[in-house]
């Protein structure tokens, strides 16, 4: 392994069950880099969960190898143990105890050592605006309360890297975006974060990575620019209008500087590559026809429209959705 | 209609799921199965096997009539007539010894029969009265063998240890119930609960070891079946009359309660380490509860139980405890009596802790 990856899986399959088998996870080999914040996304039931329990050593895969730092996880599952911090898609927390108790129990089992760790306890009900609660029992607490302690929970011993299993999910837009601080601030610590989300802006605005997961397999793994640069449509520019010229759409679409073209309802619609920087020669096209336009907007493609490119499905449906055509997604 | 509608849905739900647990409809039925069985033989045949000492007191001539004839009358002694012996006798040298093989539980009482004849000389008994049953069975076993014999030598009875209600034989049995309740209900139930609400999956992932896991779920659970198994100590004294005579007797019921609990819970965390749902855990220790409460001789003398549920008391870390406690508490015994059931019991703790520990589940599959 160099000395860049801290985590390697090689044609890593699990499957479930014997009468019914369920392959969760279907050869997957990728690698982690160090300090990176790596994004698992796909829909529920991708085996993301799967693949993150195998690698947190809660699940032995069927076959194939997984290296978290130098270690192999079914081999030397202690000292992966040693180095990591979970959050845990359901949540662990003891709803007996309270918030300080959970995490005094875990700083125990976590081996941090005594003199520190009251101090770490109260600077993490810090970061979480849990002080006041410390004494509170876990079960008084609202979801996006106990969700906090859950992902400060999992790096009390400033782990080397961080699991993350869906750690935003159900929390309302204030809390996701602490959240998501917390995350950042972290991996300016050197921590390396593995992260599952089936929220793409999420993905997209944590992650220096993004593999995207659908059925067990892993269907694509790159940065979210890239992503979205192997899209064949492109930025999305639409231009209203309340009478257009006949001779500005062959205009355009001569200069070469577009994919495509249409008109729909008082709009063009079109997909090009770099929109930024065809807009103004696509404008100058209008003026020189004396065509008043109405409104102008720029949409880029999202990591929604990635993945719907790569499965034909939208990541949050199920089954049966038609393929949609790139682009439409929100504006960014 | 609707109400109706409703009604069905739950009914099926409620089935579909208790047909998916085979498990527990095994162990469910089994359960009333082994009341049957259990209760029917520990309880409801006619006691044997009592051991009797006789012997002919000093000065010691010649076996006199009355003693042989008494001694054959004993051995032939049935219930009725198709029925097996119910007194296993041994015959003693001398008064001293077999006074020795009473108190240390050896046998269930000693007659001693005079050396010489006169009608009005007494046979001595001596029985170990904190037994329950055996002692008026023995009573009337000796007084129909020697009046079998023609003779009109009147029978003295002496109680070795007074008199003991059988709510004092059963008190002891009680503290041995309230310690396998709570372990029941105790760490391992925790242990099953941590499993069945996910909480396990955070501390799974820490490097805890399964050892420390199982170590730390037995402490917390002896500490409470310990509180529980000396609550009814104290209830005992104060209700059934029970005395602890001696500090040094007070220690020993104490060390007697804190190996048997850590026994019997290590045996329960056990049995739980390997389940994932409160469900099949509580079939099987209420199973396990049963045979283990029932063959301890808690409210019936073991004696009276025929062989193949002997076996059981064997290996039955109750039993020891039980047999432990009546040694201290109703017959003031000390260390040489107990020594052996503590040594079981020690035995069996470890076994249980490494069991507990070599079957836990590292893997939530």
């Amino acid at each position: 392994m160099t000395g860049e990856q801290i985590i390697r899986l090689e044609h890593l399959t699990k499957i479930f069950g014997n009468n019914h088998r369920v392959t969760a996870v279907d050869d997957v080999s990728f690698d982690v880099r160090k300090g990176e914040i790596f994004g698992l996304l796909g829909p529920n039931g991708a085996g993301k969960s799967t693949l993150i329990r195998i690698l947190t050593t809660l699940i032995a895969p069927t076959s194939g190898t997984a290296y978290v730092d130098q270690y192999e996880v079914t081999r030397e599952p202690e000292s992966v143990r040693a180095i990591i911090g979970v959050c845990p898609q359901n949540s662990t927390l003891d709803l007996e105890l309270t918030a300080y108790d959970n995490l005094d129990f875990y700083g125990q089992l976590l081996n941090v050592e005594e003199t520190v760790l009251e101090r770490r306890i109260w600077e993490l009900l810090k970061m979480t605006d849990l002080t006041d609660r410390a004494n509170s029992r876990v079960s008084t607490f609202s979801g996006g309360m106990r969700r906090k302690l859950e992902i400060v929970r999992a790096f009390l011993h400033r782990p080397l890297i961080l699991f993350l299993d869906e750690p935003t999910i159900g929390l309302d837009p204030d809390s996701r975006f602490e959240v998501w601080q917390q995350i950042t601030r972290l991996n300016t610590e050197k921590t390396t974060i593995i992260l599952t989300t089936h929220y793409m802006d999420e993905a997209e605005r944590l992650c220096n990575r993004i593999a995207f997961m659908d059925k067990g397999k892993l269907i694509a793994l790159d940065t979210p620019e890239n992503h979205k640069r192997a899209l064949p449509a492109g930025d999305l520019i639409d231009i209203g209008f309340d009478h257009i010229d006949g001779r500005v759409l062959p205009a355009i679409r001569e200069s070469g500087l577009v994919t495509s073209i249409e008109e729909k309802e008082k709009t063009l619609r079109i997909s090009a590559k770099n929109g930024n920087s065809v807009l103004p020669a696509i404008i100058s096209i209008f003026e020189k026809f004396s065509v008043p336009m109405t409104s102008i907007s720029i949409h880029s493609p999202s990591i929604e429209d990635v993945f719907i490119y790569l499965t034909g499905r939208k990541l949050d449906s199920g089954e049966g959705e038609q393929p949609q055509p790139a682009g439409g997604g929100k504006a960014s | 209609m609707t109400m109706i509608r409703g009604a069905v849905a739950i009914f099926r739900r409620d089935m579909k799921k208790f047909i998916s647990t085979p498990y527990v409809i095994i162990f469910t039925l089994f359960m009333p199965i082994m009341y049957l069985i259990i209760f029917g033989n520990a309880m409801g045949g006619t006691i044997t096997n009592i051991h009797i000492g006789v012997v002919q007191a000093e000065p010691y001539t010649i076996e006199t009539p009355l003693f042989t004839s008494t001694v054959e009358a004993l051995r032939n002694f049935r219930s009725a007539p198709d029925k097996p012996t119910i007194f296993v006798v041994t015959v003693y040298p001398t008064e001293a010894l077999a006074k020795q093989a009473l108190a240390d539980g050896q046998i269930s009482g000693a007659a001693i029969f005079p050396s010489t004849l006169p009608g009005d000389n007494t046979i001595r008994v001596y029985e170990d009265s904190s037994d329950y049953m055996v002692p008026t069975l023995m009573e009337g076993g000796i007084t129909a063998a020697v009046a079998a014999t023609g003779t009109q030598n009147p029978v003295e009875i002496n109680k070795l240890y007074g008199k003991i209600e059988y709510f004092q034989f059963f008190g002891v049995g009680v503290i041995v119930m309230a310690i396998f309740m709570t372990t029941m209900m105790g760490g391992a139930f925790a242990l099953i609960r941590d499993r069945e609400n996910g909480i396990i999956e955070g501390y799974l992932v820490t490097p805890v070891k399964r050892s420390s896991i199982i170590l730390g779920i037995i402490g917390s659970g002896t500490v409470r079946a310990f509180l529980a198994g000396f609550i009814i100590v104290i209830v005992d004294v104060l209700i059934t009359g029970i005395v602890i005579r001696t500090i040094d007797q007070f220690l020993l019921v104490l060390l007697v309660l804190v190996i048997s609990c850590i026994g019997v819970t290590a045996l329960v965390v056990s049995v739980a380490s390997r389940f994932n749902t409160q469900q099949e855990y509580a079939s099987t220790v209420a199973f396990f509860n049963l045979i283990l409460f029932m063959t301890s001789g808690a409210f019936y003398p073991t004696i009276g139980m025929p062989d193949w549920l002997r076996w059981i008391t064997v290996i039955n870390p109750e039993y020891y405890t039980v047999h432990a406690l009546r040694s201290i508490l109703l017959r003031g015994q000390g260390l040489n009596v107990i020594g052996y059931d503590l040594l079981a019991l020690f035995i069996f703790s470890t076994a249980a802790i490494i069991l507990g520990i070599t079957t836990y589940k590292r893997t939530i599959e």
